[in-house]
């Protein structure tokens, strides 16, 4: 027996033990989050443009960014600040610092101390204002929330039956609390950018569930396991490609922007394997071995 | 019938290709375009004075003036034009060679202004009680003095563009400012002091400029939040909030008299269809080679300015015209000590205090419509500009962003290097996938032909393409590769098994491919609207690209693999 085949057995005989093992994931995820709420008071830490600051992106060729953010908080007591290094391929590029509760000429001026020469129109600043970021923060989630909403309607309109497009719901939901778990632990500041791409996750993991549901559940030929096999080889191909394309951008891009969008949708991507092919297609098997009497 | 044949007979591939031709009408590609084009040109520049135009914000990229050599020496990009610009002397004359034209600058010398430890009297004219007198005043004495340096050009220039695709604020640099209103204002008046606003930027000549009203939601899910949003490319943070800190003084003179000024002397300037429009009585009426038509507002003046009028009025002797009579000095409206319009005096104004004055002018055309446009354009000019003094509402700034115009560029080039490693990575599994390249090709071209008519909508439309809407542009290919995978593995694939038809497979697929689609559409819509729109190019584009695919690329696609494969 190949290799191919007995991965093929693996997952035809042991999906249960899959399936309890993506709710695992699920449940440890949902408790990250929640220790992390418990210390900070938020899910995930938020950057400057959903709470207010600068944010500063200098071009530089050598440093560290530990050691440029340990400089600057000396000098600037009382700041909020991280300083992250922009690269491309392995190779600086820029410094990205964040700082809340902090004037713009004072931060200037520090960097200037640091041996920056910081003139005019070498760097980009960004400045925002923190009622302002916060009503940009309760947007984007309200915006979350209606796409999520959104989203579920258009799946019960495909599919016409309450459970199936309930386990697609929960999977895309489960792909988006494991993908901010991570990111929280990743210590990485969410922005208005990287909630654009939790609401793309949101496109990009429900097109593999509604592959699994249509092939499993709408088709009538051979037996349910032999319908999700080629379901699965093309749903993990597009998961694949998908994710090489994001990850290789995350990789070489030197915005921010373009940075933690293709972050988010990479760490998405994974979990999307896992909750689709190990959560969705375990419960979906159990709900139609119930229905159809094992068929 | 050959397999080329029916490629070219399918009315998919054929609508196909003709978006892909219109497409590449708009964008223009035109690789290899030198020289540097001219962005906005500042008043009584040299530039300005040796009449070169300003070009409008609205013109697509490439119908911008480019220079192209200059004392007939060829310029290539913006260093070659700052290094001949570095190497001038004053008053020396050059020509400059664009693709319009030739222009012949003379160049000035820059004087410095220096203010002397001395006063001096000056005289100016005030009016009082109905009458004018002289007064002196005392000032600081200043002196000009020349710095032997040559004066600026006066134009912004950039590299010459090669498409028709305009750069967002973060690929190009420059500045942007989110405004807010101190108080909650209704659609009305925030379009009335974005009107203003650009009035008051554009007697800077800054026309590479765009002020936009932006709210956070659309106005049927309750009373929005709504915003300013100022964007000038090329320009930094002080010299934006120091343009938007001018108050915007208004003021009109006759000859040297002041007579009003804007906020407290003009308390009301009509801009409905009962008290402004075009003028009942002269109508539209056609001369030698088109159409004039002649317009019509009330303003109401404080009785102050009233009798100002009337005494500055009084001593001006009467000019007789075809149509009508007029005083022999005319009004003229100033913008921050800038002369921006003057207007002629009905003769029953003279010395009369008047409170409600009719403010008449005319606009041309070579069609009746177009007379009409510009009529009623050049009153709203005017009304602008006499309201401009005073904005409704207190703006305050609650974001700036300041891009390097450095940065902007390496973002550029480097968008283009993790695009093309993403593209390679994709050909790669799809290739060890299939092992076939008649498989993955078609996917790359598809893919390739997406991101091209998603950006053709962008230079179609003049929309400003900034890094979000490049990540989105990543993103919506990316589905579409997925569903060329569904695609495959339905046709392809699936014949192994089934014996459905081709057509049925199709259906399957586009099934799948439908559904997966209204998901992703229905999750970006809001965000056309969060966050004061600042993300709406990441939406736009994902929806767009993922449209694109449904209605045409993946249909084309579809019908290239059955006739490829079909037999």
């Amino acid at each position: 027996m190949g290799l191919k085949d007995s991965l093929l057995h693996f997952y035809d005989k042991k999906y249960r033990l899959l399936l309890v093992f993506s709710i695992l994931l699920l449940v440890t995820s949902i408790g990250i989050l929640g220790a992390q709420y418990a210390r900070t008071g938020e899910f995930v830490a938020k950057g400057v443009s959903l709470k207010g600051g600068i944010t500063l992106t200098l071009p530089a060729e050598e440093g560290d960014s530990h050691a440029l953010q340990s400089a600057l908080a000396q000098q600037l007591h009382g700041a909020d600040l991280n300083v992250r290094s922009i690269t491309e391929a392995g190779q600086l590029k820029a410094f990205i610092i964040e700082a809340a509760d902090v004037e713009q000429d004072a931060l200037v001026d520090s960097l200037r101390t640091q041996g920056y020469a910081m003139e005019e129109g070498t760097y980009s600043l960004e400045l925002m204002g923190s009622s302002l970021g916060q009503s940009f923060f309760r947007q984007t989630v309200t915006a979350v929330i209606l796409a999520f909403l959104a989203m579920a309607v258009v799946v019960f309109i495909t599919f016409r039956k309450l459970l199936p497009s309930l386990f697609v719901v929960l999977a895309a939901a489960s792909d988006i609390i494991s993908t901010l778990a991570v990111i929280s632990l990743l210590d990485v500041r969410l922005s208005t950018a990287g909630i654009a791409a939790l609401l793309m996750l949101i496109g990009y993991s429900v097109d593999t569930d509604i592959l699994l549901t249509t092939k499993v559940l709408k088709r009538r030929e051979g037996t349910i396991f032999e319908r999700l096999v080629p379901a699965t080889r093309t749903g993990m191909l597009m998961s694949f490609t998908s994710f090489s394309a994001t990850m290789i951008a995350f990789l070489f891009t030197q915005s921010d922007v373009v940075k933690q969008i293709m972050l988010i949708l990479s760490i998405g991507l994974i979990f999307d394997i896992i909750y689709t092919w190990f959560q969705n297609a375990g419960i979906l098997r159990l709900y139609l071995e119930r229905k159809e009497g094992g068929r | 019938m050959g397999r080329l044949k029916k490629f070219f007979t399918s009315w998919r591939i054929i609508l196909l290709l003709l978006v892909v031709a219109f497409m590449l009408v708009a964008i223009r590609p035109t690789p290899g375009n030198e020289g540097v084009v001219i962005k906005s040109v500042a008043p009584n520049s040299t530039a300005a004075l040796g009449g070169i135009p300003n070009p409008k914000p609205t013109a697509p990229p490439l119908t911008k003036e480019v220079i192209t050599a200059i004392n007939n020496r060829p310029i290539a990009n913006i260093q070659e034009y700052y290094s001949f610009v570095s190497s001038l002397q004053p008053n020396q004359t050059i020509q400059v060679r664009t693709n319009r034209g030739l222009y012949r600058l003379v160049t000035q010398e820059a004087y410095n202004l220096i203010e002397l430890n001395e006063t001096e009297e000056i005289l100016v004219q005030e009016i009082e009680d109905n009458a004018t007198i002289n007064r002196t005043v005392l000032r600081p004495k200043t002196l000009s003095e020349p710095t032997g340096v040559v004066e600026d050009l006066g134009l912004r220039v950039d590299n010459a563009p090669t498409t028709n695709i305009r750069k967002g604020l973060d690929l190009q640099g420059g500045t942007r400012v989110l405004l807010r209103p101190a108080e909650p204002a209704d659609v009305d008046t925030m379009n009335t002091m974005v009107d203003s606003l650009k009035e008051r930027l554009n007697v800077y000549g800054l026309s590479d400029i765009i002020v936009n009203v932006v709210q956070d939601r659309p106005a049927f899910l309750g009373e929005p939040n709504r915003f300013i949003l100022v964007e000038i490319a090329g320009a930094t943070e002080e010299e934006v909030k120091a343009l938007l800190a001018r108050q915007g003084k208004f003021e009109a003179k006759i000859g040297n008299v002041t007579v009003f000024k804007g906020g407290d002397d003009v308390t009301y300037v009509c801009r409905t269809a009962e008290c402004s429009g075009i003028d009942p009585q002269r109508g539209c009426g056609r001369v030698q080679d088109g159409w004039v038509c002649g317009f019509l507002f009330t303003i109401a003046l404080s009785p102050g300015a009233a009798q100002k009028q009337a005494a500055a009025t009084r001593g001006l002797g009467v000019v007789s015209s075809p149509s009508g009579n007029y005083l022999s000095e005319p009004l003229r409206l100033f913008l921050d000590d800038q002369e921006v319009d003057s207007l002629n005096i009905a003769d029953d104004l003279q010395g009369r205090a008047v409170t409600d004055i009719a403010i008449t002018g005319s606009g041309a055309g070579i069609s009746e419509e177009e007379a009409v446009f510009n009529t009623l354009d050049n009153m709203k000019r005017l009304q602008t500009i006499l309201i401009t003094g005073s904005l409704p509402v207190k703006l305050e700034i609650v974001r700036t962003d300041t891009i390097s115009p450095l940065l902007g560029s390496q973002f550029i080039r480097n968008a283009w290097l993790a695009g093309l490693l993403a593209l390679a990575a994709v050909v790669s599994i799809l290739m060890i996938a299939y092992r076939r390249i008649k498989i993955a090709l078609p996917i790359i071209i598809t893919g390739a032909t997406e991101i091209f008519i998603t950006l053709g909508f962008y230079a179609l439309f003049g929309w400003n393409l900034d890094l979000a809407a490049i990540a989105g542009l990543i993103v919506a290919v990316g589905t579409g590769v997925d569903d060329q995978i569904v695609i495959i593995e339905e046709t392809l694939r699936g014949s192994r098994e089934a014996v459905y038809g081709w057509k049925e497979r199709i259906k399957r697929a586009f099934f799948i491919i439908l559904s997966a689609y209204f998901t992703v559409v229905v999750a970006m819509l809001p965000l056309l609207f969060a966050g004061a729109g600042l993300l709406r190019g990441f939406a736009i584009t994902t929806i767009i690209g993922v449209t694109v695919g449904v209605l045409l690329t993946r249909p084309a696609y579809a019908k290239m693999i059955q006739i490829l494969y079909e037999d």
